[in-house]
């Protein structure tokens, strides 16, 4: 069979529609699966709904309500002034969180590349052996860091206390005050995945701007920062960008390590309330979808922000090699 | 040619979705009715162990071979995933017909998603007097009875006779009239029975609280409402007024339940803290069947899962008096309820009616691990509990049910889930800070759960 409407088209309108029929199925996934419920939740967030009564428009009340009291808060000092103390306490974990770990996981991986990078023999089984824990479920690490962590039975506050002379080692897990601390330290074991990003854009830096470098007298750590680092930039920005997004949505990992503490969820004393745990709660404890989705688009503005932030800053950092800047 | 093709092409089309059309509306042979089918959705509470998983299969076998007009299956959902499971069903217009066994908190959680059954009850006449009365009553709202009574968990101690041997201590007493066995008897108990690496007590003064290879009690299977309970509040399990619209969570009786437990966490140590409990955890036991829990405070439904092939001897022994000498007893009440939004919800009474019916319902509580909720019942759950744990006191077991918490610990209250993850926060600190001001915690925890109370009943 033959399709004479086809024939008489031109090569590069055929290819266009054949690329298109092949991207037809991706559309299709993407407008049911991502923007579809998107736009279902934008609309929720202006509605009161508990999923088994059809959705109630309340307008703005909802983001009113995650809000309001601000002023007041701000003025007294006192967070229970919000009108939801839970929401801006949930925002303030995060950001503490990111704070810490999104820093020290983009210095840790790109540490251990930089270290992997070098010529010496068994490199690859080091690297290896640093990539493997990357590939571990989230869930199944974060039960093995629980035990590690565990003050009583775990194998770190013996070391803390034996080894490095510590003689009152954190609670972690238990105690409000290291919860936070105790989850970066988990973060920590899961840089496999950027570190081979970063090991992929070293290899790729032009060694004949290293022997440029040495020819001028530029000792190690001035190529390190003269020549490695600024060809590095656009992977760091790369990290950084999903790096940032990925701590703001922060869900698997304290999801499990609280989900059965005392406290519950979130605990010990909210402490470990992360900004996605809080949307669950209301979602799937509280049977507020309406809040719910509500904090989903302010936390999905957010990040928006945050991204656009970065975008804007990397001109002042980023460097991509054969880029013209400035006025020619 | 192509075009008369095509043309034929149409018309066959067109006449196969006329006949196709058509062939519904004509009468058919005589063909049997389609049997209603009632999926029972089980994982909120007890059911989803391979043991019961096959009870319940060979439950449904039994049934379906009993009726011709309805199909029964259970749908068995694991635990942590049960509450989306059953959102999705529900919102995706296919809510099962039954759900359960669960207790009285997954009832007042999801409690405008239950179709109230009093207009059943009344359409056939069915008799409730066989069944115990708090069971017909635990699980029963102005607006909602949801469903019929199943099975009672009554809760008393668990204890490990081979600590108790151990420690040179007589065994806990068994008389529930016994009024010297009350929270200073248990108190003193407990803090013989907890041992450091070294096996020293508390009492000792070279005992290293860091080191506890095994505490005296604990009673850390429930949230903060059920551990509070049993010093006998005026709303007992309720932290609000009957009228729902004052919190009364720093109540005296519940400040001082509270400091109780925090001296024995902190000052005797005769309770794990959230170090010890997580220690414990990590041992993939239960905290009984861990051995490093001597008296162990739990429910019936404990004895199922955490009472088989233990290597030291147990036994059971009532729950001791509260510091006004009054006992309360926590009970859970498990049933199946019918959602709102199910087809078929005259097939789901059929149903949960067949499975409480006296023919059926010591079966369907050995799978569950319930009491029955029929007295008519009782011997025979008696020699089951015989057969099954032939060395405990199930006299113990029965007479906890005279002591039962009135209003219930897990009963509805606004804003359910909110309000309890709130008070669960103040258990957080009960369990992570030893220098934790009590009344303080107390009246903060009181606050929040005042201004959940208030924005509920501003949103009525």
């Amino acid at each position: 069979m033959t399709f004479p409407s086809l024939q008489k088209m031109s090569l590069a309108r055929r290819e266009a529609l054949a690329g298109y029929a092949f991207i037809v199925p991706w559309i299709i996934g993407f407008l049911v699966f991502t923007i579809g419920p998107m736009l279902a939740s934008l609309y929720f967030s202006f509605t009161k709904y508990n999923i088994v009564d059809p959705p109630q428009w309340v307008g703005l009340a909802n983001y009113e309500r995650a809000f309001s009291g601000i002023w007041d808060a701000i003025r007294t000092g006192d967070p229970r002034q919000f009108q939801d103390p839970l929401f801006w306490k949930a925002l303030q974990v995060t950001i503490y969180y990111a704070s810490i770990a999104l820093p020290l996981n983009i210095a840790f991986s790109f540490l251990l590349a930089v270290m992997l990078n070098q010529k010496m023999r068994g490199i690859n089984i080091w690297r290896t052996i640093y990539f493997l824990p990357s590939i571990i479920a989230g869930v199944a690490v974060t039960i093995l860091w629980v035990r590690i962590l565990n003050p009583r039975v775990g194998v770190l506050n013996p070391f803390l206390k034996d080894v490095l002379g510590i003689q009152n080692p954190p609670g972690w897990l238990s105690d409000p005050e290291w919860a936070i601390p105790a989850l970066v330290i988990m973060s920590l074991w899961s840089v496999g995945g950027s570190m081979i990003i970063y090991l992929a854009g070293l290899q790729g830096v032009p060694t004949d701007l290293y022997d440029a470098a040495k020819v001028d007298g530029a000792n190690a750590w001035q190529r390190f920062w003269n020549v490695t680092f600024p060809m590095m930039t656009p992977v760091l920005f790369y990290n950084l960008v999903l790096g940032m997004v990925a701590t703001f949505q922060y869900f698997t990992q304290v999801y499990v390590a609280t989900s059965n503490s005392i406290g519950g969820l979130g605990g010990p004393q909210h402490s470990t309330l992360f900004y996605n745990i809080y949307l669950y709660q209301n979602a799937f404890r509280y049977f507020d979808m309406g809040y719910a989705s509500t904090l989903a688009w302010i936390l999905f503005v957010i990040i928006l922000i945050l991204t656009a932030l970065i975008f804007r800053s990397s001109d002042a950092w980023v460097y991509y090699e054969g880029q013209l800047r400035g006025r020619v | 040619m192509k075009k008369n093709l095509f043309n034929v092409l149409t018309l066959l089309v067109l006449a196969s979705v006329l006949l196709t059309a058509c062939g519904g509306a004509a009468p058919a042979t005589q063909a049997p009715a389609e049997k209603q089918k009632v999926t029972i959705f089980v994982g909120f509470g007890t059911g989803t162990d391979p043991d019961q998983v096959a009870a319940q299969e060979e439950l449904a076998k039994k049934f379906n071979a009993s009726h011709d007009n309805i199909e029964m299956e259970f749908l068995i959902v694991p635990n942590e995933e049960a509450t989306e499971r059953f959102l999705a069903m529900v919102s995706g217009d296919n809510a099962p017909q039954l759900v359960g066994p669960h207790g009285t908190s997954t009832i007042a959680r999801f409690k405008e998603y239950w179709e109230d059954v009093t207009p059943y009850i009344e359409r056939d006449n069915y008799d409730m007097s066989d069944f115990y009365g708090p069971a017909t009553t635990i699980n029963k709202y102005p607006d909602l009875d949801a469903g019929l009574p199943l099975g009672l968990y009554p809760s008393f101690l668990f204890y490990n006779k081979d600590a108790f041997d151990a420690a040179g201590l007589d065994y806990p007493t068994h008389d529930y009239a016994d009024t010297s066995w009350n929270i200073d008897a248990l108190k003193e108990m407990a803090i013989q029975l907890t041992l450091d690496t070294n096996d020293n007590t508390p009492a000792d003064p070279d005992f290293d609280s860091s080191s506890i290879k095994q505490w005296g009690y604990a009673d850390t299977w429930t949230d903060m409402r059920g551990q509070l309970t049993m010093f006998g509040a005026p709303d007992v399990g309720r932290p609000t007024t009957d009228d729902y619209k004052t919190a009364t969570f720093n109540a005296p009786e519940r400040v001082l339940g509270f400091q109780w437990l925090h001296d024995g966490i902190w000052k005797d140590h005769f309770i794990p803290d959230a170090n010890g409990q997580a220690a414990i955890d990590s041992t993939g036991a239960d905290p009984f069947g861990s051995g490093q829990i001597a008296i162990w405070y739990s429910h019936t439904w404990f004895m199922s899962e955490g009472l088989n092939e233990l290597p030291f001897a147990f036994d059971i022994a009532p729950l001791f008096y509260n510091q006004d000498g009054e006992r309360i007893a926590r009970v859970h009440a498990d049933l199946f309820t019918i959602p709102k939004d199910a087809k078929n919800k005259d097939a789901a009474w059929e149903v949960m009616k067949w499975l409480v019916a006296p023919e059926q319902i010591v079966e369907v509580c050995q799978i569950y691990g319930c009491l029955p909720a029929r007295k008519s019942s009782e011997d025979a759950y008696r020699a089951f509990l015989q057969e099954r744990y032939p060395t405990i006191d199930h006299a113990v077991i029965f007479e906890a049910i005279n002591y039962l918490d009135n209003p219930h610990h897990e009963g509805w209250v606004p804003e359910w889930g909110k309000a309890n993850d709130t008070l669960n926060n103040v258990m957080s600190i009960l369990y992570s800070d030893p220098e934790a001001d009590v009344p303080a915690v107390m009246d903060q925890g009181n606050e929040d759960l005042q201004k959940i109370l208030d924005e509920y009943w501003a949103a009525q």
